[in-house]
Formats: structure tokens, sequence, C-alpha cells
């Protein structure tokens, strides 16, 4: 949203001595993030307002020569392509040396000169409105009021054009409907600045808002009270107020809403057209829609954006006759409803769209003609030979237009209103400024306003220690009342506290903690003291403390931690062997790359194991720790997928013969040593998901007494070749919990002296079978020793291979090393 | 596929594989040479026929795909797993010191838990799937309320979803706490965690994150309190003396809603009035403390959630968020 400087201070008055860095701080402070300001202090400069004094076509071109009066006492020569330029106009002059307000945001922004056009000389440029960087109309030069203007007078002064445009984030005032308006936007910042605002009496000229307390009773307005509705239109021509009343017809409009759920208020008023609204000069209102982000487009569409710019209020104007029309009945009959699966419609835009069950239509009769909110469609637009009007103002359900918009993808500067949910207590008000700014071209025939009970205002009962209670502040109850009648609440103190009433338009709010906001947020959070509660420190977490004593020692082992996505696609998840069924699959995904939830950490390494590869780098080993999902592992307790905490390893080399498997064991033996355990490494099952990407012949289950901890292993060749990695290649995953849970702090030392000797046996068995039968041995002649590997030898051509171990005795006996050399 | 596989797994012959792939080829030109037919048909069923003739030979391609997967994996030689190396290998050593590393975000993270620690903070590990009662309906995001739009979340088919604050562990922890209150203590915990949220990647956006989040309720908790333990947590991370300034926000779960900012340290090129956005807290709604059962009238809470990998990116001096996820070791071994 942007907010221009120079309206808001049309509507409060800023003090002096509150600079506008100031004021931007403030608001940053107290209401809402300012994301950007885009200063527009010099974007007018050297643009003037001139009077053509004598303007003469020049033969045989499209071109008019122009004398024109700036102010100085010579006139300036100016050659003009406009068809609308003529003797005694004001108009706006861009004079050499300055830059086209269109382009000064422009890579290259365009500086006008003087120069020669057919043997002319033409000084400077008279301007049209797309120029001037205000809506798209490039059919002529604009023209400027002369009663607002004399030749020579900046623009920018004319028009309040040096100016700084806030822009607002959006998404802080989600819960903010009135501050998508200019007079919501306003009274925050006169609260922030500790001002009173005025609701009532400051706005647009006139009481207007008054008029929002109306439907404060609830009671519904139906035709018998509509006599009592119009009164309410405040209609600045008396004379037009008499004649309404004496004209309201009861046979050209009524409004049927099927379901207040829906649209809680609906209010349309019908205008017959007794004068053209002739757009002849260049306004403030032009200037502002295009501060805002709006465009001019016609003067209809103009006045309805305006005061949704102003109020936060969208409106729209449908063609009375074409509505009629379109349903087919003597008057206009509009239904609110919501719309039938496959109904179609075309928009404002031309595009046909099919509607579904939760959008919200406007009907004439039963035939939709608008998407409610959104946008209007095309068979009752507004054209240029449009007669009748109906203005509508209503607010309808956020929850449905919510989804309309995704449905649609419409984000049109009402839905963005809608949505944030507009309260339904100015709808009339707001319709009743419509038709008086329309006044010189339309007058009312009707009024209708359909609105089921609106809600009571809200009543909140606060204490001022309990604001300062959860504020940690000191503020009394007078500064406390004063800082929210600033604003629009009506507060009474009691003895038992303050008694306050929430203003209407102020739909969020709802309980004490919303009050304590209110005053904690306008007089500053800023100058809140902060201070500490007093506390010791906590446990640790035994999970984390883990996993950092993990990094700490595979950094020391040469290994990289890094980060992979959870997200991995259904292709990789195949490479490596597993299935995509077992893995919970994402519907809305950025992209195929990331469609699965992952069940292991292992295939994430692999592909980034052939990135490195290709960087190159020669050899590494990377892990990750992090949580896996899968389907096979079902729902916890709280009814949400079960979470593994992995750890996954793998590490890869381009120029190595040896066999990888080993290394990677290696890393697994001492991850589980630093916890004090030792692991079995059993034959591969057809158990284990993260298993399947493994080799059987040369991986191995990893078991802790007992239960099954982890994978480590070579990978299949299909899988190494998927993923386009070089031979040398091992990995291992293992589930961390599981690691926590038989992990022991104890250290075990023992500081005597020991026996070493070494033993070398020529055998057949695996290692793991010769180390049991070494340990029994040592058992039944009551001996102890560590066994550390030494090295595995096989002579070519030999059939059993040389199995070399060394023994630290921590019990030896005489004649143990005959007796294990016999093995 | 892989049940196709399995039938062989167990009987350990090359020959069966090559047999069956034998078997399959002549199947596909069998087929192939079926094809050639389709001249003989009448025009209007040749379409259907190729149809069914492609649909096969893919069928026997894929097979085929298939047996040569478990034909290569089949060539592998057994290894002794038990053993500490190979036969005639020297034995393996670890990598050397100097190739190791330690991923920056993880260590900042726990930077982070050790200093909230300290202050007397629990440690608790979010999610990295969920649901939509963690993520909004006890957090008081009303049903189908526009604000749970502005999350961006990840689905799952069955409605899971991939948390895009850690906010989603505000329920659990509380419950899992409350019991202190009673005690006459406070509840204190951090909950750092990875989540994600769908939105185009860039230079400063990644759709997978990482956040801390700190829950703290207690009898006579203020928001002075906040500021104060934020400030504290601040000033002990960048070991230095710090500004701090606050912007009013909106979150459902709390009430009121702040964003809280710190003056750019020295050490971070820091100049005075240049202020960054840290993150969100506030006074936790009632709502929520009710949800779980404590009694919102005598207790008050606050709770803040902040991202991790631009306190990295700061620090660091890093250009690109993307680095972390990158698995590049060009990048990641400079953190030794």
């Amino acid at each position: 949203m942007k907010i221009s400087l120079n309206w808001l201070k049309r509507i409060v008055k800023i003090p002096d001595e509150v600079s506008d860095s100031e004021l931007i701080r403030l608001i940053g402070a107290r209401l809402v993030e300012v994301e950007g300001v885009i200063d527009e202090t010099h974007k007018y400069d050297n643009i003037y307002v001139v009077k053509v004094e004598h303007a003469e076509h020049i033969p045989d071109t499209h071109l008019t020569l122009c004398q024109i009066n700036t102010g100085k006492t010579e006139l300036v020569q100016v050659v003009c392509g406009a068809p609308n330029v003529r003797e005694g106009m004001l108009a706006v002059w861009i004079a050499p040396g300055a830059t086209v307000p269109a382009s000064v945001h422009e890579d290259a922004p365009f500086v006008i000169g003087r120069r020669k056009m057919r043997g002319f000389d033409s000084n400077g440029m008279l301007a049209g409105a797309d120029e001037l960087d205000f809506g798209d109309d490039h059919s002529g030069i604009v023209e400027i009021d002369p009663n607002e203007a004399q030749p020579g007078d900046l623009l920018a002064d004319v028009l309040e054009l040096n100016d700084l445009v806030f822009e607002i984030e959006n998404k802080s005032l989600t819960h903010r409907p009135d501050c998508f308006g200019m007079i919501g936007f306003a009274r925050e910042v006169a609260g922030i600045l500790g001002l009173p605002f005025d609701t009532t009496s400051s706005m647009v000229g006139d009481d207007y808002l008054k008029l929002s307390h109306t439907g404060r009773s609830g009671k519904k307005v139906l035709a018998g009270n509509l006599l009592d509705a119009v009164r309410n239109i405040r209609v600045k021509n008396s004379s037009q107020n008499m004649m309404l009343q004496k004209e309201q017809r009861s046979d050209v409009l009524s409004i049927n809403i099927s379901n207040s759920n829906i649209c809680q208020r609906y209010t349309a008023v019908v205008l017959e057209k007794h004068g053209e609204i002739r757009k002849k000069y260049l306004t403030w209102t032009d200037t502002v829609l295009s501060k805002s982000g709006m465009k001019p487009i016609s003067p209809i569409v103009d006045v309805t954006n305006y005061l949704m710019l102003l109020t936060g209020q969208p409106l729209h104007a449908f063609d009375y006759d074409k509505f009629v029309a379109v349903g087919g009945g003597k008057q206009a009959t509009i239904n609110v409803r919501l719309a039938r699966n496959g109904e179609k419609l075309v928009l404002l835009d031309d595009k046909e769209i099919e509607l579904n069950e939760n959008d919200i239509v406007i009907c004439s009769n039963d035939v939709p003609v608008a998407l409610a909110g959104a946008m209007g469609g095309k068979s009752t637009a507004i054209a240029e030979d449009t007669g009748n009007i109906i203005i509508e103002s209503a607010t309808f359900s956020l929850y449905n237009l919510r989804k309309t918009q995704m449905a649609h993808g419409i984000f049109t500067e009402a839905i963005t209103r809608f949505t944030k949910g507009q309260s339904p207590y100015q709808t009339l008000a707001v319709a009743g400024e419509c038709v008086d700014l329309l006044a010189s071209g339309y007058r009312v025939v009707s009024v209708e306003d359909n609105y089921a009970e609106l809600n009571q205002r809200v009543v909140v009962k606060i204490t001022a220690e309990e604001i300062n209670g959860l504020l940690g502040t000191k503020y009394d109850s007078e500064l406390i009342a004063r800082t929210l009648l600033n604003v629009g609440f009506e507060v009474v103190r009691l003895k038992s506290g303050l008694k306050i009433t929430v203003p209407e338009w102020r739909t969020d709010i709802h309980i004490k903690e919303d009050i304590i906001e209110e005053v904690g947020r306008l007089l500053g959070y800023d100058i809140i003291e902060p201070t500490l509660p007093l506390h010791g420190t906590a446990e640790k977490n035994s999970m984390w403390v883990l996993k950092k004593t993990l990094r700490a020692l595979m950094a020391k082992l040469g290994a990289n931690e890094v980060l992979t996505y959870s997200f991995v696609s259904g292709r990789l998840l195949e490479r490596a062997g597993l299935d995509t069924a077992n893995s919970y699959k994402i519907v809305n995904s950025i992209s195929p790359e990331l469609q699965y939830v992952r069940q292991s950490i292992v295939p994430c390494l692999l592909e980034k194991a052939y990135m490195n590869q290709k960087l190159p780098v020669d050899r590494f080993a990377i892990y990750e720790m992090n949580k896996v999902y899968r389907k096979e592992d079902g729902l916890g307790s709280e009814q949400v997928p079960v979470e593994r905490v992995s750890m996954g390893f793998v590490l890869a080399e381009r120029k190595n013969k040896d066999t990888a498997y080993y290394k990677a064991k290696k890393y697994v033996e001492r991850v589980f040593s630093e916890f004090g355990i030792v692991p079995d490494f059993m034959p591969i099952s057809n158990n284990y998901t993260e298993a399947r990407s493994y080799d059987k012949n040369r991986a191995a289950e990893i078991w802790v007494k007992g239960e099954y901890v982890g994978v480590v292993g070579e990978f299949k060749n299909s899988v190494r070749n998927e993923f386009k990695l070089s031979q040398y290649l091992a990995g291992f995953e293992i589930d961390l919990d599981k690691l926590m849970k038989y992990m022991s702090g104890k250290m075990s030392v023992d500081l005597s002296e020991r026996e070493k000797r070494d033993l070398t046996i020529a055998t057949s068995d695996t290692y793991g079978k010769l180390v049991k039968k070494i340990n029994e041995a040592l058992e039944q002649n009551n001996a102890e020793a560590e066994i550390k590997p030494i090295g595995i030898y096989q002579p070519k051509e030999a059939d059993k291979k040389n199995i070399s171990v060394h023994l630290e005795f921590t019990k030896y006996n005489e004649g143990i090393m005959q007796i294990l050399e016999k093995l | 596929m892989v049940a196709y596989v399995a039938k062989f797994d167990d009987l350990e012959y090359n020959i069966l594989y090559m047999v069956e792939f034998e078997r399959l080829k002549q199947e596909l030109k069998k087929i192939n040479a079926e094809a050639g037919k389709i001249r003989e048909l009448p025009v209007e069923e040749r379409a259907e026929f190729g149809r069914k003739v492609n649909e096969k030979r893919r069928e026997i391609m894929a097979k085929m795909e298939e047996v040569e997967k478990a034909l290569l994996d089949a060539e592998i030689e057994p290894i002794d797993v038990t053993a500490w190396s190979g036969v005639n290998e020297p034995m393996p050593e670890f990598y050397p010191v100097e190739m190791g590393s330690m991923h920056p975000l993880m260590t900042e993270l726990d930077r982070v838990c050790d200093i909230y620690q300290l202050m007397g903070f629990d440690i608790e590990e979010s999610r990295q799937l969920d649901d939509e009662y963690h993520m909004f309906d006890t957090l008081n995001f009303p049903k189908e309320h526009p604000a749970r739009d502005g999350y961006d979340t990840f689905r799952t088919e069955e409605g899971f979803i991939p948390p895009a604050h850690t906010s989603t562990m505000q329920h659990r922890v509380l419950k899992k706490y409350k019991n202190r209150l009673g005690d006459g203590k406070s509840i204190a915990v951090v909950v750092p965690g990875r989540v994600f949220r769908n939105e185009d990647v860039d230079a400063t956006h990644e759709h997978t994150f990482y956040q801390c989040e700190g829950v703290y309720v207690s009898e006579d908790c203020t928001m002075g309190q906040m500021l104060g333990i934020l400030r504290e947590f601040f000033e002990n991370y960048y070991e230095q003396k710090l500004n701090i300034r606050t912007q009013p926000g909106y979150f459902p779960f709390t009430e009121p809603s702040l964003e809280f900012m710190i003056e750019k340290p020295k050490s971070l090129g820091g100049k005075k009035g240049d202020y960054l956005e840290m993150l969100g807290c506030g006074m936790i709604h009632p709502n929520v403390l009710e949800a779980v059962g404590i009694d919102a009238r005598k207790y008050h809470g606050f709770a803040w959630g902040g991202g991790i990998d631009r306190l990295v990116m700061l620090k660091y001096g890093l250009p690109d968020v993307r680095y972390f996820e990158s698995g590049n070791l060009n990048f990641l071994r400079k953190f030794n």
C-alpha cells in the first residue's frame, strides 16, 4: 500500500517539530513498517502551469506552433503535437532541462531540451497525463483549471506534488482493515503523535462518518424503512436532497442476500443521469490516485477508486440498464448468492472464468454479473454511452473471498481490502459520499440497504494495573484514557477501572490483551524499560549434546558437515533404490525436484557427492544429521508422522583402489566408541529401508545389544552408476535416537602395564569369527586381552589368508601365545 | 520393480539373470516382428494396434533394464564385512583434520542455544513434518483465516504440513512444561529447527531455512522482561552493548505483537541508526495458553521467533543464502 504524505497531512495536522524522518520512524515504531519511501520532492522540478497565448497550425503536419505565457514578460515558443491544444487554455510546460516525470525512475531519465521541429524552434514541451506520470492517457495535453492556477505557477505547488510516498508492508496490517483507508491511517498517525482525531467531522469536508452509526441498533432496514435510510444519505445539494425524498421510488431496485454469512451488508444506490460529467481538467484526485498506485480511468471509476483509497470501503458501479436487461426483468433485482459449480462469468478484463461453489456472485435475478469483492462483469460494465448506474457498497465474507482470490488469481486493490474484513458500518455512508461526488451528472432515484443484524460494539473493562502488569510500565489511567480517546475509543472511567467501547471500524478488538496492545503500541513499545527475570541455567538437551559431540568428532576426523533439502525428487528416491510410495508427497511442491519428504539422508549425500566429485574434490567424507519421515513408520501419539533423527554419511574418492567399505566402517566404529559402544556388524537382511541402496555382499547392518541401529557399506553398482560416482564409495546411516539409547558416559581407563604380543594366523574364517575364537581361547585359559588389527595378507595362489592382530594383555599367562598360534 | 528383482535375489546365480535377459531379448524381437503386421490391418484399427505394441515393448524394455541392473549388482565380489581392512590392503585411515569442517548454520545454532541454555532456557528441537492443528489451530489462527496464507505452507497428500515456523512447537512445549507453573516456576524453552516456505528462491530467499523460537510463561512476566531477555541474548551473541528498537507487528498467536530490531553491531560494519530486523515477538495470546489448559488470567507469557540464516550471513558476510544447502565443499571447507 502506498501512502502520500501530502494527502496524509491534509487529514491530520502534523506538528512542525515532527520532521518527516521522525514521522517515518514513529510510524515504524508504533504502527507499521515503512518498507520504503519514494522521494518525489524533485520529480516535478521546472514544470510550470502556462497559458497558451497563440496557437497556429503548421501546414501539412499535425503540429501546432504555440506561444506560451510562462509568467514572465516574454512569450516562449513551443511546438505541440496534441490535437487539443488551443489558444487561451492553461497547459503544463516541461521547461528545457527538466526531466519527464514518467521517466524519472527509468535507467535513462528523459531530459527535455530545445530543438528544431520542421524548422521551428521548440523550447521544452507541453505535457500529456502519461508524461506527467498520471495514468496512461496519451490522447492530448492536460489542461489546468484557471480557477486553481496562474501562468508561471509551479505545477508541484498547484497540485501538492512535492511529496514523499510511503510504501507500507500490507502483511503487518492483515488485522487492520481500517488502516487500508487514508482516514484510518491518518487516525492512527494522530494517535501515535498523541493528538486527538475527530473521525466524525474532519474528513472530506463534512461529517459523513457520523452516518456509519446508523446501523448500530442492528435492526433490519427493509423496504418499509427505506426512507429512514435515504435520510441518512447526505447530499450537499439541498434541492436535490428534497427531490430525492419526493421521488424515492420503490420499483427500481431490490436486494436479496441468500445468506448473511456471505454478505453482511449490501447497500446500493440507483443514480439517474441528468448531465454529462465532462472531465476537463487535471485534478488533485488524479494525482493521488496515481501516487497511491492506481490510475485515472473515467469519472465514475475514479470516484469509486478515490473513495476506496480514502475510506477502505471498495465500491463498484454497474450500468443500470444493462443490469436490468441481463436479468430480464423490469427493475434491478440484486441477488447475492454463492455460485453454482460450473457457472461461467466474463469479467471486466474479458477473461471468462468458471465459478465454483465458494465464489460469491452478484446476480441480476439469477444471472451472475459480478464476482463479488473481486471484479465486475463485462455484461454490466460502465461504457461511454452508459446512462443510469448502480453504486454498490457492500461487505463480503473474507473467508470466501480469500478462496476466490486463490482460485481465480485475482489480486485487485478491492479484494485486498475485503480480505482484511472491512467493517459493515460504513457502507451506506460511503455510498452517500459517492452520490455527492457524482452530483454534477447524476441524481439519486433509489437507495436500498440490506443487512442482517450487525454486531454490537464491543465493550472491554480493564484496569491500569492490568495494562501495566503485562507491559511492565507505569501509565496512569488518565494517560491511558486519553490515548484511546484520540483514536476513537469511548472511555468511561469507573471506580473499578476503565470501561472502553470499541469503535465500529476496529473489527480486530475483542479482549483485554487487544486493548493492552493499543495502549502499548500508541505510546510506544520503545519507551518500555527492558528488565531481566531471574533465572538459573537450564538442563541440557541430550540429543542436542549428542549432535554437538558428533559434529566436533567428525570435524576432527576430516569429515564435512553438509545440509541438504528435506524434499527430494521421486527420481532421486528411485535412483537410490527406494520406494516413492514410502515417502510423504508434497501436493504443492515448488518443482518435481522437491516433491517428496525424504526417507533417509544418504541419497541426498550421494547427489552432493557427485557434484563435489565434479568440482573436482578428489576425496571427501560428507555427513548430515537431520530428520526423516517414512510412511511405513505410521503416525505417533499426536497423529503426526513418526520422526527419526538420522545421521547419513558418504565418503568418496576418485583414485583409491582399496575397499571403501573398511574406511566407512572405521568411521562407524569411531562414532560408536565416542559413546562407549562396540557395535556388531551383521549380514544385510532385507528388512530396513535405508539399507536398500547397499550391496548385500559389501555392506553390514549395525547392531547394538540385539537391536538394529543402522547400516554401513558400499552401494549397489546400479546405485553408484545412477549417481555417476567413482568406484571408491561407501556410506552409513544410523538412527541417532538409538545411539543415544545405548550411549554411556563412562570411560574405562586402565593404567596398568600390559604384555604386548603380535599374532598372525592363517585362516579362511572371517575376521569376526577369528576374533571370536581368540576370545574363547583367552577365556578358557584365564587370560584377557584387547585385540587390535594389524593387517590381512594373502600370498598369491594361497587358499588361506594371514590375519595379523596385536594383543595387549590385561591378564596374561605363560603359554597362552602357543595356544593362540595353533588356532 | 523392486519386487521383480527380488525374485532373483536369493538365487545368486548370474547365469539366471543372463538367461532371463536372453529370453526378454527374444520376446522383444517377436514383438518387433509382429509390429510389422500393422500394414495388413484396416486403417481404423492401426492406431489401437500400434498403441498396444508400444505398450508391450515398453514393458519388456523396462524389465530388461531391471535385469541389467541386477546383473550389474551381481558382479560385485563379496568381502568380509567384519574385518578392518581388505585382503592385502593397507589399514584404512581417517581423513586428516585439515579436511574437516562444521556447517556454519549448525555452529551458530549451537551458539544461540548455548546462550539461551545458560540464561535458563530448555532446548526442544522442532519437528519437520507437522499438522494444521499445531501449525495454526492451537496458535489462534481462525479456520480458513487469510493470515494462514501469509505462511506459504507446503502440504502433503494427507494434509500434513512441513512447518513454516518453529511456533508449530509452542503448543507442545507449553503442554510438556506446564506442570512447572504449579511448582511456582516458569516455563522457559527455546525451539531451534528447520522450517519451510513455498516461495521462489533467490540470493536472500530459501524455501528451507532455520529458525529459533522462544517461549516464556510465568505468573508475573511483562513485555519489559521480554525486551530484556532479547537484548541480553543479542548482547551476548555479538559480545557488545546494543541499542534495540521495536515496531508493531501482527501474529494471531501473540497480543500485543512486535518486530524486534537491534542496531547493527560494529563488528558487522554497522553505523549509528542502522537497524536490523531480527525477529517477531509478543505476549502470548490468552487463547494459546487456554488451549493448553493454562489459566490465562493467572499466567502470562511471551514468545519470539527469528531466522538463523540471516544471522549467519551477516556474521560471515555471505552474499547468498543458497550456499547453505548447496553441499559445495569449496564453500563448506572454509569453515574448518
